[in-house]
């Protein structure tokens, strides 16, 4: 296949513009974001190319390179390839596409803005988007991580962007510590799966899933380290559940995402659609022939992620600045897809995946309109009525905050829907503790649906509060354009898959479950995690029309929609959140996870580590200094023996020539 | 002729006095005589031996051993003017610190 032979080229296209802004950027028009934008136009090309070669059934998993070749029988080989199945080419589609759009729109909003150090944005970009396009290809665990690293990493420099002021580059460090932790899980992750079977492959002969489905009925031997096959692999996969946790900003780890708004907007709307926090989920959905086999597993994962849904609703609920709202919808969104996959939805949460990423990407793209309008005053209490004044703006933010806010027929209703739909029926069906995250995510929807509402209303809604917001700051073509092309997405794209209105209409409506459920590699495709859920997790679906199920998400959306209106949709809204008192402070505190986080390092982990440190400095060196020391005090004295005096070498020479020849005289027997 | 025993113990009795001067000496000078007089007795040795199987290797390699002296010599009286360059004395005792 001719497009798989050019597939290495979508990854490396954008790390050429890294390369070329780096060096040359300064040189550049632009600041080298037109490199950028042709790198990036170049990966979406590809991708589209792949898209249509996988859509006409072809898979590609080969090993390109070998880069540490074990030898003998139990060795283990590192390795790159590629892996391009449909979920990782619908994948490439998103990233490629909103990386584009996202180049595209700084030109606005860094160039037009007279931003300095723009050759040092752009090369972060570039490598952005070619760490995550690395990522989505990886055939291999061990592949995925070292990109799952680079995003993080990459991730930290564009946070800190602006790193002369105080914010950023605290927000960067929290970042990239925040999701270092969980990646350290997801590292003693990586080697147990190694170490138990010997390979990291996602797919193919031999993979890590495949063996441990094998381990599991008993077809092949695996090393569990004297565990039960089922109890080693719930703990493997936990393990690397923690860099997702990390990752994707689910609770506890949530915190870096809200101060990850330090860094420029664009930054943020790649951040939290497309890449670094997609990556912790799309890693779930591409190894999930292997979480599909450990029903404890699963139930973590549909739990973290539904409390995370409800609890980043509650936040976002009473915060001022729009990015702040939009970075706990972020959260809470996420939560929806670990829901999803947690309850036994692979494809509804790549659905949510899938619209979530262009209509959030849309939404932090619209939000850096208004903030570029605004003279970066991003306080929406300082908004007010710029519906009139960008009127663009308005209506795609608008489509995208429907579809973030789940309205029918905007993409996010159909993906939410299916989402709470799957934790709805294998809970009914017999996995109870699936129904406690199907209510949090049901109470989330209301609040997404007011915070949302309250959102657009106090932003763009009854009268200009400042001047500022009376005579905003335009906004050229290279920000309407990306706008409009998500704006179209984010209003459409969940028609790809409708299965409500399948089940009422009858009508074939359900594409990505099509694209998703059949492949060449059938221990990738949705039918085969179809099975394994019924089979190794013991999920069962419950008889519930899907069209009930949307209709009561539906309602408590536009209950929380309509709440919104009547409280915020007024020419002089009031602070309506202030009555609810304590739990507005909790709320606007972030229910002191920070401090929390704040008390538990200093208080438990740094006396911990003095501890240790003391341990440290006192035995271990203890006992090497107290070896070195014997070692000294030896020498000083044996040293004594060299006085420099010839006389005494002669001496020396002499007495043991004489001993040598009495010797050799007793032995002789000169004597006798 | 004299009998060969005669050579040796002139030789042990050179070699001893040669010996004694490296012990109990402090002057570098005399360390040079008395390692001179140790190569010496080796060569009353050789030339004896070689005179009383009637065998020219010795004296052959008597006249090496000479020739090795007074390599030494040179190096050896080198050594000392530098010892007394550094110490304004040729005692040997003074230079007893192996590192600068």
């Amino acid at each position: 296949m001719a497009a798989f032979d050019y597939a290495p080229a979508i990854v490396l296209l954008p790390f050429l513009s890294f390369l070329v802004s780096l060096a040359g950027g300064k040189y550049l028009p632009k600041g080298g974001a037109f490199g950028g934008i042709a790198a990036t136009v170049g990966s979406l090309l590809l991708s589209a190319w792949v898209f249509l070669t996988v859509s006409a059934g072809n898979v590609y998993n080969e090993t390109l390179y070998t880069w540490v070749a074990g030898a003998g029988e139990e060795a283990v080989s590192l390795t790159f390839g590629l892996l391009l199945d449909p979920l990782a080419a619908m994948m490439l589609l998103i990233v490629s596409l909103v990386s584009l759009l996202v180049h595209v729109f700084s030109l606005g909003y860094m160039n037009d803005e007279g931003e300095t150090g723009l050759p040092r944005y752009y090369a972060g970009l570039g490598l952005f988007t070619a760490s995550m396009l690395g990522f989505v290809v990886a055939d291999n665990l061990l592949m995925a991580f070292m990109f799952f690293e680079l995003v993080g990493l990459c991730s930290y420099l564009l946070i800190g962007f602006w790193f002369r002021q105080e914010g950023p580059p605290s927000a960067a460090k929290k970042a990239f510590l925040v999701t270092r932790f969980g990646d350290y899980f997801f590292l003693v992750g990586v080697v147990a799966v190694f170490a138990t079977f010997g390979t990291a492959k996602f797919a193919g002969e031999g993979a890590f899933p495949v063996l441990a489905e094998e381990a599991l009925n008993g077809a092949a031997e695996v090393t569990t380290f004297g565990f039960a096959p089922e109890t080693w692999f719930t703990i493997v996969g936990l393990l690397i559940l923690g860099g997702v946790i990390g990752k994707s900003a689910q609770f506890p780890l949530h915190t870096w995402l809200p101060d990850a708004m330090e860094g420029p907007t664009p930054v943020s709307a790649l951040i939290h659609a497309a890449t670094m926090v997609a990556a912790g989920v799309y890693l779930v959905a591409r190894m999930y022939g292997f979480y599909a086999l450990s029903p404890t597993a699963l139930g973590i994962i549909a739990l973290v992620g539904g409390f995370t849904a409800l609890v980043a609703a509650t936040m976002g609920v009473v915060k001022r600045e729009i990015k702040q709202v939009l970075a706990y919808s972020t959260i809470s969104q996420y939560g929806y897809m670990m829901l999803g996959l947690g309850a036994g939805g692979y494809v509804a949460a790549t659905f949510h995946l899938l619209t979530h990423a262009f209509f959030k990407a849309l939404l932090f793209l619209g939000a850096g309109a208004v903030i570029i309008a605004m003279h970066h005053d991003e306080d929406m209490w300082n908004m007010g009525g710029l519906k009139d004044r960008m009127p663009v703006t308005y209506y795609t933010f608008l489509s995208g905050s429907l579809a973030l806010a789940g309205i029918v027929p905007f993409a996010g209703f159909w993906s939410k829907d299916e989402v709470l739909y799957e934790a709805l029926v294998h809970g009914l069906g017999g996995s109870p503790l699936l129904l406690a995250g199907y209510a949090m995510g049901l109470v989330a929807v209301f609040f997404t649906g007011f915070y949302t509402f309250r959102m657009v209303f106090l932003t763009f809604h009854g009268e200009p509060r400042t001047d500022i917001a009376r005579d905003p700051h335009g906004v050229r073509w290279n920000v309407k354009g990306p706008l409009v092309v998500l704006g179209i997405l984010a209003a459409t794209i969940g028609f790809v898959n409708m299965v409500p209105v399948q089940d009422l209409t009858g009508i074939h409506l359900e594409y990505l479950h099509d694209w998703l459920a059949h492949g060449e590699i059938s221990a990738l495709t949705a039918e085969h995690y179809g099975e394994l859920l019924h089979d190794y997790a013991h999920y069962t679906s419950a008889d519930v029309a899907s069209y009930v199920a949307g209709a009561v998400s539906l309602a408590l959306a536009l209950a929380g929609a309509g709440a919104a209106h009547v409280l915020y949709n007024v020419p002089d809204p009031d602070e309506h959140t202030e009555k609810l008192g304590a739990i507005k402070t909790l709320w606007y505190n972030n229910y002191y996870q920070d401090e929390y986080q704040v008390w538990l390092a200093q208080s438990v982990v740094l006396p911990l580590a003095r501890l240790a440190d003391k341990f440290d400095q006192g035995v271990v060196d203890g006992v090497v200094n107290g070896v070195s020391s014997v070692s000294l005090f030896a020498g000083s004295r044996i040293r004594r023996l060299q006085t420099g005096v010839v006389t005494n070498y002669a001496v020396l020479l002499t007495l043991g020539l004489t001993a040598l020849l009495v010797v050799f005289g007793l032995m002789g027997g000169w004597f006798a | 002729m004299v009998p060969v025993q005669w050579y040796l113990l002139l030789a042990a009795a050179v070699f001893c006095i040669g010996l004694f001067g490296i012990l109990t000496r402090q002057n570098a000078l005399l360390f040079l005589m008395s390692v001179e007089l140790m190569l010496n007795a080796a060569n009353i040795n050789l030339v004896a031996f070689s005179a009383y199987w009637g065998n020219v290797t010795g004296q052959t390699f008597s006249l090496f051993t000479m020739a090795l002296a007074a390599a030494e010599v040179a190096v050896g009286i080198g050594i000392i003017l530098v010892l007394y360059r550094n110490f304004d004395d040729v005692d040997v005792t003074l230079a007893k610190e192996m590192r600068w």
